[in-house]
């Protein structure tokens, strides 16, 4: 049982925290090709701007991790 | 590395202008830039032959075009020709083979544009009429001639939806306008739309034509040489008409082809004569004159000074004056020339991809090269795989050495990474997942990844590799800041290492790696460190500050993904043997290499993708100076040395 719910804890905190990056991702992904098509020298930048917000899964798994690992 | 550069001042006669930049066009290491002395003269060209000169250029690039991919691309320069001073070129010559090849290839190219739309507008027609053909067996043999002896009427029709209501409500018009006297039968056709014919008596065609004009059904006419068939017959006309225009569009193309070749060679010779010489035009605006004299700077790589000095002067004598102006290293005018190592050149384009560095500052290939195939190794760290994909990195460069410079480069990079993914993949004693496990038993030299007792020490030295590349690039910032004088920088880095020292520090205490004695330095040169970053803000700095230590400790944690893609991979591998092992060997085989194949194509392309953003994000954003100029050498080849060599 609580191995089952400290499962359910770790996924939460990847899947939330990749809803929450897909979502900025979205966004930003977005604006990203209006620039890249008005000006596709600054593809590098936006590319760097689209992959920002993927620390935040990152920190989703490391909450997951510890979780798994402390608990 | 940054090529160091210089500014040359060039002085000589006037009426040996031409000849000097013939000969810098010829060396094709400087880079012209507009004399600004305000006194100096300015030269304009006769804009009219300079318009006739890019007309025929484009003209020469059209008629190259007409040559399959593969053939030389247009323009490419050829070295006897291309290094002519204005008016060398004799345009009349190239206007006079257009004229001649223009009749024909006219001809041709309008001829293959009509079938090229033949064989995209006849399957529209021909899917519809294939689908309804079965629909009306009797009357898809009746052609207009027995349809009006029938006293019988059709249309055929496509409607843009695949919604079936929109049929039924036509069905329905027609009944409430000619009551039952009609057939109408449809079907759904590729591309979401639904084809239909309406069969009815020829009395009451006014009415069912009116209807369709009243509700704005568009019907689609056959092309003539269809239309007075049968349905049957069309469609077995059109069949029979795909298969000649297919016939008709190759001959063409071959035809085009003959008439272009033999002229092919001559035409890249005169439209390379010409591109030089809309070069030397553009040259010769940048030059100053005085009334005997013309002044030209420009930028060469410090190393070919000599060499460009010692050309000018044998070939135009003792007259001409060659002074170098002195320049700060510094100076955001100077172009950028990256010249890396071999081995390291490949990782350029990454660079460049991002932002050029500045003048004077730091080029960060070569740690990109040290590094990127490293993150990749550690996140697919799998023996089978690395060997694959170095197999495939080999295989890619010798197929792509000659045809794609950027594939080569890039299966460089692969091979690099794909190396290190070996390396890993002993430590971690991966290969294809646990298949290496399950055939050997436990054979890693450092751990399992996979193992439940793997998951913290793959933290910790995903935190480690972190750690160590970001406190490098803060070093590198702080060397920059130094060099540039930029004190409030120096002093930003200063506080950020101090910071990271101190949390490092008071870690390695918590894991009982350090003496007790450490606490009190390690907090002094966090409260030091959170002082001199919060300060530099002014009065934002009590925010500022502290969201900016904490933004480079998110940069440390993103160091996290190494391990998070690399335990993804390998339990994705883990998958693939369990669903392969589940039922008959054969189709165990079958799963594991479609699973295994999915990985494999995952694994070459996120952990590339990962190692990029990490160099572009957390490690680029501490120390590269971006902004700088590309060096655009007067007269560069294509074939320029700076992009050739490669490991």
């Amino acid at each position: 049982m609580e191995a089952g719910l400290i499962a359910i804890g770790a996924g939460l905190a990847v899947g939330l925290a990749a809803l929450a990056t897909g979502m900025a991702q979205a966004r930003i992904g977005a604006a990203a090709m209006g620039v890249i098509a008005e000006k596709p020298e600054l593809t590098g930048r936006a590319i760097l701007m689209v992959a920002i917000p993927e620390t935040l899964v990152i920190l989703g798994f490391a909450v997951a991790a510890m979780t798994i690992v402390l608990l | 590395m940054l090529t160091p550069m210089t500014k040359l001042q060039i002085v000589g006669r006037k009426g040996e202008l031409e000849h000097a930049l013939e000969e810098l066009h010829v060396l094709g290491v400087a880079e012209l830039i507009e004399a600004t002395d305000e006194r100096l003269e300015r030269h304009e060209y006769d804009s009219e032959h300079r318009d006739e000169l890019r007309f025929l250029v484009a003209e020469a690039d059209a008629v190259l075009a007409l040559l399959p991919a593969g053939e030389e691309p247009p323009g490419t320069p050829v070295s006897a020709a291309v290094d002519t001073v204005p008016g060398a070129v004799d345009t009349d010559v190239l206007r006079r083979q257009l004229d001649e090849l223009g009749p024909a290839l006219e001809a041709l190219t309008a001829r293959r544009e009509s079938l090229r739309d033949e064989l995209v507008v006849l399957p529209r027609y021909l899917e519809p009429l294939q689908r309804l053909l079965p629909l009306i067996p009797e009357l898809a043999d009746l052609d207009d001639a027995e349809l009006d002896t029938l006293r019988l009427d059709t249309i055929a029709l496509v409607l843009n939806t695949d919604d079936d209501r929109l049929v039924e409500t036509l069905r329905s018009e027609l009944a409430a306008t000619i009551g039952s006297r009609f057939e109408l039968v449809s079907t759904h056709v590729d591309g979401g739309a639904i084809g239909c014919v309406v069969v009815f008596p020829h009395s009451v065609s006014r009415d069912v034509h009116r209807l369709m004009g009243s509700e704005h059904v568009r019907q689609v006419a056959l092309p003539d040489a269809f239309a007075r068939l049968s349905l049957r017959g069309s469609v077995l006309a059109m069949e029979h008409r795909l298969e000649e225009v297919s016939e008709d569009l190759a001959a063409t193309e071959r035809e085009l082809i003959a008439v272009v070749e033999p002229h092919a060679e001559q035409l890249r010779n005169l439209r390379a004569g010409m591109a030089a010489e809309l070069d030397q035009i553009h040259a010769v605006e940048l030059v100053g004159a005085t009334k005997r004299t013309f002044v030209t700077d420009c930028w060469v790589p410090t190393r070919d000074v000599d060499e460009l000095r010692a050309a000018l002067l044998e070939r135009l004598g003792p007259a001409l004056v060659v002074d170098e102006i002195e320049m700060s290293r510094h100076n955001p005018e100077t172009p950028v020339l990256l010249h890396n190592p071999g081995w390291a050149r490949p990782f350029e384009f990454f660079v460049r991809f991002l932002d050029i560095p500045r003048a004077g500052s730091i080029d960060p290939t070569i740690l990109t090269a040290l590094f990127l195939p490293l993150f990749f190794g550690v996140m697919v760290g799998d023996l089978g795989y690395g060997i694959i994909l170095f197999v495939a990195a080999i295989a890619a460069r010798r197929r792509f050495a000659e045809r794609s410079p950027f594939l080569a480069s890039f299966a460089w990079v692969m091979l690099l990474g794909s190396a290190w993914a070996i390396v890993f993949g002993v430590l971690f004693g991966e290969v294809f997942g646990d298949l290496g496990k399950r055939l050997f038993g436990d054979w890693a030299v450092w751990m399992y990844r996979p193992g439940a007792d793997s998951l913290e020490p793959l933290l910790l030295f995903a935190i480690a590799i972190g750690a160590a590349h970001v406190v490098l690039g803060v070093v590198l910032g702080l060397r920059e800041a130094v060099r540039f004088r930029e004190h409030r920088v120096m002093l930003d880095k200063l506080g950020t290492l101090l910071v990271l020292g101190g949390l490092f520090a008071i870690a390695g205490l918590v894991a009982d790696r350090l003496p007790a004695g450490v606490m009190t330095p390690a907090v002094a040169a966090i409260i030091v460190g959170i002082v001199l970053v919060t300060s530099l803000h002014g009065a934002l700095g009590l925010v500022m500050g502290p969201l900016e230590l904490i933004g480079t400790l998110g940069n440390v944690l993103s160091y996290l993904r190494l391990a998070a893609v690399g335990l993804a991979s390998a339990y994705l591998a883990i998958v693939a043997n369990e669903l392969g092992s589940a039922g008959p060997i054969w189709m165990g085989i079958l799963i594991a290499t479609f699973f295994h194949t999915l990985n494999l194509a995952l694994a070459a392309f996120s952990p590339m993708i990962q190692a990029l953003r990490l160099h572009y994000v957390e490690f680029f954003s501490k120390f590269v100076i971006g902004g700088g100029r590309p060096f655009r050498p007067f007269g560069q080849r294509p074939e320029d040395p700076t992009a050739k060599s490669m490991p």
